[in-house]
């Protein structure tokens, strides 16, 4: 016999899917593409993220005029290597970094695409038009140094984390952002309440690292700058540059359209550039620019753990961070701030406010485990994993059956009649006689119904 | 108090047993007299959580003290958190732990100690109970401030400095059946005897008139420290095994101030010449002169100086050289004998620990007349059993003086009873009254107080006035009471002395690894809309018979039979009880069964091995010991009693063989009905033992009693039969024991063994063969399976 004290599953695949590079620009119509690809900048990153065997084949391709015969580009890999290359030429397609052509004879060939061929010369061999933002800047009187720009990145960054796990302190987030997060549904806002809450995704996305929470956000704002009113080839090829871009470097915003500076603004609201000030005509870019995860693998924080679980539901977290601790908060009652600990206690209650805002049992768990302190034997007891999904399960004891309810009967014949007419067929969800009250089930509404238009009918007559 | 009505001869023997039994269940009823705040001195009242009210919270909630502690820069070597209201918490991985941990145990009340972090409350008790086993203010805020992380708030010193500073200075000492007030410190004699109340109980003999004080230079006989020699090998030697001390730096302030601490109980000693000053007092007024003390911030020590008592004889007793003293139960010991005196004070060990070897060790030591007191007949046979078995004291040593059993007193040096008997105020026999008076005239060395968080205040009270003894020491397994009344324990007994980690008990084997379990049991249909419908005391009755709970225990009884463990099964409802035992064919116990039945039952249980399950009511709570148990099942319980669930962890405790070969050796079933009171009940019961360290795994589904056909209640037809059954049970039957027991009249009609006499006698062994291929001891639980993966 096994008990049934319900196991912890891993957490299940509702995991957060965040899309690639590729994937994103995949979804772009060819023609956004193609503007794209006018930008060495952009050439450059996609051919970054390129596969090793992709990367070769735009390579060999790279000056070659003519288009090139599909069997020829197979026979650069051998056979066993069949699916690395059918994924690295079906990349290249979708990526429309060749585009099919035929040779004579026949043949289906490849041919790499025009614009990015050039502009892939430029960005690998050099050359072509200097960037928007490399105008010639005269020495900053104020220039900032690494500490700082770090220091007001990750600020920035927790402003809008903190925001999501609701803390009360709102300054600093921009409508924007807020704009995004209900968008990307990472928050929602409740019925009846002026201040959104966060989702189950919004927990998952707290989990990340920053580079992934960035590119994740980033990735959920692009899909709203149309809406806007910003170009969106425009934007894409600024932060490309962005991400080619040296951190410490100070940046002109000379030349730079309307559109662009608005969306620097927005960037700048993320924390993702620094300005001293709007006209400031010059920007320095953030590392969380530069290290945005592209590669859209949701890798989770790995950094040493903090927290110490116990078997009668106590959470000591080693931490002195605002939103590590708001982020426990989230679903421990909190007791008491030391400088360097932090005591909470697990509750039915406070669970279940977790749950209720869509954050699940399994992630709570996982969050656990994972930043639990690395000396301890187990990560988190078992008894506290069983009880918070315990927790849950009592969430979902009720099933709710649709039906129909008749009531008012004039007399308790009709009433029983009615209600032994449908037990009969099966229909019958609950009966009261005291009340004379009877429901069924929809699908046997329409039957009762007929049988009781004509059982009075037949009464009247009668 | 009994004393005027002792001699009529004539009364009915019956009647006061059956008073007794009610007297016996009694104890467990929580004490309904108020909390007797004259003896409770002011500064006890105080309470640091209070002051935490203004404490600014921050935006989660929760008490934000950052602003009133620093954090030290060697912060991580050092091992507490002391916060403004009392709390203090204790990383039990520091290098330091040792250390800290002996330290806050002696100056703090332990409230939760699982694995890895303790949490400590300073109380104003707690710090008395510091305060008398030698630790001075200074001492305790240096410490305290040494191992803390951060600096320590102003108000804990500040609680700390109030607590201690008039605490410990004067003792209350019997000598040559005179009891004088003593003290080092002149002023504060002085002090008191210009207090009105204190000056009428002096007793001044006419000789000593004319001297105000008696100025003493006493110098002391070299007494023997208590364990010392062993504890200088033992001692030392345990925790370096524990902790690769080397590498770990420890703060140098931290380790010399521990070494100091350590051996202040010794240096004491060696100043042996102390001056002190004192007066006599009328014993009469031992109680007014105690409760004047208090209310003036001077609590009386009582301290025992029991090798320079030559008044009264010394009775012949040793250890065996068999009994050896484990570490933990030494370092009680050396508590209570610190200063080459004996304290008064409580000891707390779990059940199971060795408790009856820590008081029959302090029995040898102290080496005269010793009374004890439990509070059931059958722990009165289990304490002499213990005497026979740890001491050299023979029969003719130790009488009993119990309803059933009295042994001749004259002349034996160790008396066992309970505290009804002393406290009964009615008519006794004669025999019994020549006792008491013996009892009374007799000036007892130490004085045994067992499972002494039971006894309510009253009944102690005057226990304490009608027997004279020199020194107490109180023995309990938990200390705590749902009223939280224990705080009279400290001015009636003395402080804790000693209080046990039941987790480090656990770990080092020295009792059993037991698994917890809350099985949870649906309400069947029927039964849960009865349930609904009843608002009357029948709604126990109702979750109790729940017939899935009934197969659930059935189911558990049958699975442990096969693995040939000894399982006890608990139900507080006498209805349920009978029900069950007679259902399932095993023997019972409760209030109105005979003495001898029960110990008839209990040797069954112990040596027949056909005997492998017995039914018990809450009479089996505590001091039953029954060590070949190994499975709890409790079918039902006392609301909310975190005491009673301690308690009766307590029965299946004891160390078991083979101790160290499977994760767990022991069960601990709660049976509880889905979505009744029972549930919350069940969590409240939980908490002290969840604060131990233990965890209570939920099982919602026995898998495998699907398929087990031989469990009753199966059927539709069956469970309705039983819910007949129990709607036409009166309503007294859903009450617990004790009304039931007194319905019972004569008592005598209702102890009927449900149908297990065959097996009881043992006459019938070839039928039973099948219990000689049990599952070997390596089988593992299947329920508990996964939870090992």
């Amino acid at each position: 016999m096994a008990s049934t004290g319900k196991s912890v599953k891993a957490p299940k695949s509702k995991t957060l899917r965040c899309r690639t590079l590729h994937e994103y620009l995949k979804s772009l119509s060819p023609s956004v593409l193609d503007r794209l690809y006018n930008h060495p900048s952009t050439c450059l990153a996609v051919y970054r993220e390129l596969s090793e065997i992709a990367k070769h084949y735009v390579i060999r391709l790279l000056f070659v005029e003519q288009p090139v015969p599909q069997a020829v580009i197979a026979s650069w890999l051998s056979k066993t290597h069949a699916k690395e290359h059918k994924e690295a030429t079906d990349t290249l397609t979708e990526l429309r970094v060749w585009n099919e052509a035929s040779v004579p004879g026949g043949l289906s060939a490849w041919i790499l695409n025009p614009i990015f061929k050039r502009n892939a010369k430029v960005a690998l061999l050099g050359g072509g038009k200097p960037w928007s933002m490399s105008a010639k800047l005269e020495q900053d009187q104020k220039a900032r140094d690494l500490d700082f720009l770090n220091q007001y990145a990750l600020e920035r960054w927790e402003c809008i984390l903190r925001f999501m796990v609701g803390s009360q302190q709102t300054e600093g987030i921009s409508a924007d952002a807020v704009r995004t997060l209900l968008y990307a549904e990472l928050m929602k806002c409740n019925e009846g309440s002026e201040s959104p809450v966060i989702t189950k995704d919004g927990f998952q996305f707290l989990l990340l690292e920053t580079p992934a929470q960035v590119w994740y956000f980033i990735l959920k704002y692009l899909e709203t700058v149309e809406t806007k009113g910003l170009d969106l080839v425009e934007c894409l090829t600024f932060l490309f540059q962005l991400k080619f871009s040296t951190l410490g470097t100070d940046y002109s915003t000379e030349g730079m359209s309307e559109k662009l500076q608005i969306f620097l603004q927005h960037l700048r609201e993320f924390g993702l550039v620094y300005q001293r000030k709007r006209k400031a005509g010059r920007f320095y870019p953030t590392k969380l620019a530069l290290n945005m995860a592209t590669r859209g693998t949701l890798k989770q924080i790995r950094e040493p753990g903090f927290l110490i679980v116990e078997t009668n539901f106590r959470v000591y977290a080693y931490t002195d961070s605002n939103l590590k601790v708001a982020l426990i908060g989230l679903f421990t009652e909190l007791m008491y701030r030391f400088p360097n600990l932090t005591v909470g206690v697990l509750t039915r209650d406070s669970v279940r406010a977790a749950l209720r805002s869509g954050i699940t049992a399994a992630q709570i768990i996982g969050f656990l485990r994972l930043h639990a302190l690395p000396t301890l034997a187990t990560p988190l007891p078992p008894v506290v994993a069983d009880q918070i999904q315990l927790w849950e399960g009592e969430r979902e004891r009720l099933t709710t059956t649709e039906g129909v309810l008749y009531s008012q009967f004039v007399s308790q014949a009709d009433f029983e009649k009615l209600r032994d007419y449908a037990q009969d067929l099966g229909v019958l969800t609950w009966q009261n006689d005291k009340k004379r009250t009877v429901v069924v089930t929809k699908q046997g509404h329409s039957d009762i119904k007929k049988f009781w238009v004509h059982h009075q009918k037949g009464s009247q007559h009668s | 108090m009994g004393n005027n009505k002792r001699s009529k001869k004539d009364y009915s023997d019956k009647k006061t047993k059956r008073k007794k039994k009610e007297i016996e269940d009694e104890t467990y009823v929580d004490d309904p007299e108020p909390l007797d705040e004259d003896g409770v001195p002011v500064a006890a009242k105080k309470n640091v959580e209070k002051d935490d009210a203004a404490v600014p919270e921050d935006e989660f909630g929760a008490k934000d003290y950052r602003t009133q502690m620093i954090l030290k820069p060697d912060h991580k070597s050092r091992p507490l958190w002391v916060a403004p209201n009392g709390h203090i918490f204790l990383e039990s991985f520091s290098p330091v732990y040792r250390h800290a941990h002996d330290f806050l145990i002696a100056i703090a009340e332990p409230v939760c100690r699982p694995e890895h972090i303790h949490e400590y409350k300073l109380t104003a008790y707690s710090l008395y109970a510091a305060v008398s086993v030698g630790l001075e203010t200074h001492d305790i805020v240096e410490y305290l401030k040494r191992l803390s992380k951060t600096s320590v708030p102003d108000g804990i010193v500040e609680f700390i400095n109030l607590c201690t500073l008039s605490y410990g200075k004067v003792k209350l000492v019997l000598k040559h059946n005179r009891y004088f007030i003593e003290s080092p410190f002149a002023e504060v004699l002085q002090k008191l005897l210009k207090d009105p109340v204190i000056q009428d109980c002096r007793l001044r003999r006419d000789t000593e008139d004319t001297q105000v004080l008696i100025n003493q230079a006493d110098k002391k006989l070299k007494a023997p420290q208590f364990g010392a020699p062993s504890s200088s090998t033992t001692q030392p030697a345990a925790p370096t095994t524990d902790q690769p001390d080397l590498e770990v730096v420890v703060p140098e302030d931290i380790s010399d101030f521990y070494n100091k601490m350590d051996k202040q109980d010794e240096k004491e000693d060696e100043d042996n010449i102390m001056k002190t000053v004192s007066f006599e007092v009328n014993q009469e007024k031992i109680e007014v002169i105690q409760k004047r003390c208090i209310e003036m911030e001077y609590p009386l020590l009582a301290e025992y100086d029991f090798r320079n008592d030559t008044h009264n004889p010394d009775i012949n007793i040793d250890l065996k050289p068999s009994a050896v003293l484990r570490p933990y139960q030494e370092k009680s010991l050396r508590k209570m004998f610190g200063n080459g005196r004996a304290r008064s004070g409580v000891i707390v060990l779990p059940c199971g620990a060795g408790k009856s070897l820590v008081g029959v060790t302090a029995c040898c030591t102290v080496r005269k007349r010793a009374l004890v007191l439990c509070n059931s007949g059958v722990s009165v046979e289990q304490w002499k059993h213990q005497f026979k078995l740890w001491s050299t004291a023979d029969d003719s040593m130790i009488c009993r003086f119990t309803s059933e059993a009295k042994d001749k007193p004259m002349g034996c040096g160790i008396l066992v009873t309970t505290y009804s008997m002393i406290s009964h105020s009615q008519k006794r026999s004669w025999e019994a009254d020549q006792t008491m008076q013996w009892l009374k005239d007799q000036e007892w060395g130490i004085m045994l107080l067992d499972e002494v968080h039971t006894i309510p205040a009253k009944m102690f009270r005057r226990v304490l006035t009608i027997v004279q003894s020199h020194c107490k020491l109180g023995l309990t397994a938990t200390l705590l009471r749902e009223d939280d009344k224990i705080a009279d324990l400290n001015f009636l007994i003395g402080p804790k002395l000693f209080e046990a980690n039941w987790l480090e008990l656990q770990k080092r084997g020295f009792i059993a690894r037991v698994q917890c379990a809350e099985v949870w049991c649906p309400m069947s249909p029927e039964f849960y809309r009865e349930y609904l419908v009843c608002k009357t005391a029948k709604r126990l009755l109702l979750y109790v018979m729940n017939p899935n709970k009934y197969r659930a225990t059935q189911y558990l009884i049958a699975y442990h039979e096969r693995r040939g463990d000894k399982t006890i099964v608990f139900s507080d409802n006498v209805f349920a009880l009978k029900h069950y035992a007679v259902k399932m064919n095993k023997p019972y116990i409760y209030g109105p069964t005979s003495q001898s039945e029960r110990i008839q039952i209990l040797q069954n249980f112990k040596l027949n091995p056909k005997v492998n399950t017995i039914f018990v009511s809450k009479v089996a709570d505590t001091s039953f010991d029954l060590p070949e148990a190994n499975v709890l099942i409790q079918i039902s319980s006392h609301g909310g009693s975190r005491r009673q669930e301690a308690q009766r962890l307590g029965r299946i405790l004891r160390a078991k063989k083979g101790a160290i070969a499977e994760e767990y050796n022991a069960f601990f079933y709660t049976l509880v009905s889905q979505d009744t009171m029972e549930m919350s009940y069940s969590r409240k019961r939980q908490r002290f033992l969840i604060n131990q360290g233990y965890s209570y795994k939920v099982i919602t589904k026995l898998a495998g009693m699907d398929e087990e056909k031989s469990l009753h209640y199966g059927t539709r037809d069956e469970q309705g039969q039983l819910l007949q059954q129990v709607l036409a049970a009166s309503e007294t039957d859903a009450d617990e024991e004790r009304v039931a027991g007194e319905l019972g009249g004569g008592g005598g009609g209702f102890r009927r063994v449900g149908g297990a006499m065959s097996s009881l006698s043992g006459a019938d062994d070839a039928v039973y063969h099948e219990y000689s291929h049990r599952s070997s001891s390596n089988v593992k639980h299947p329920l508990f399976k996964k939870f090992r993966a």
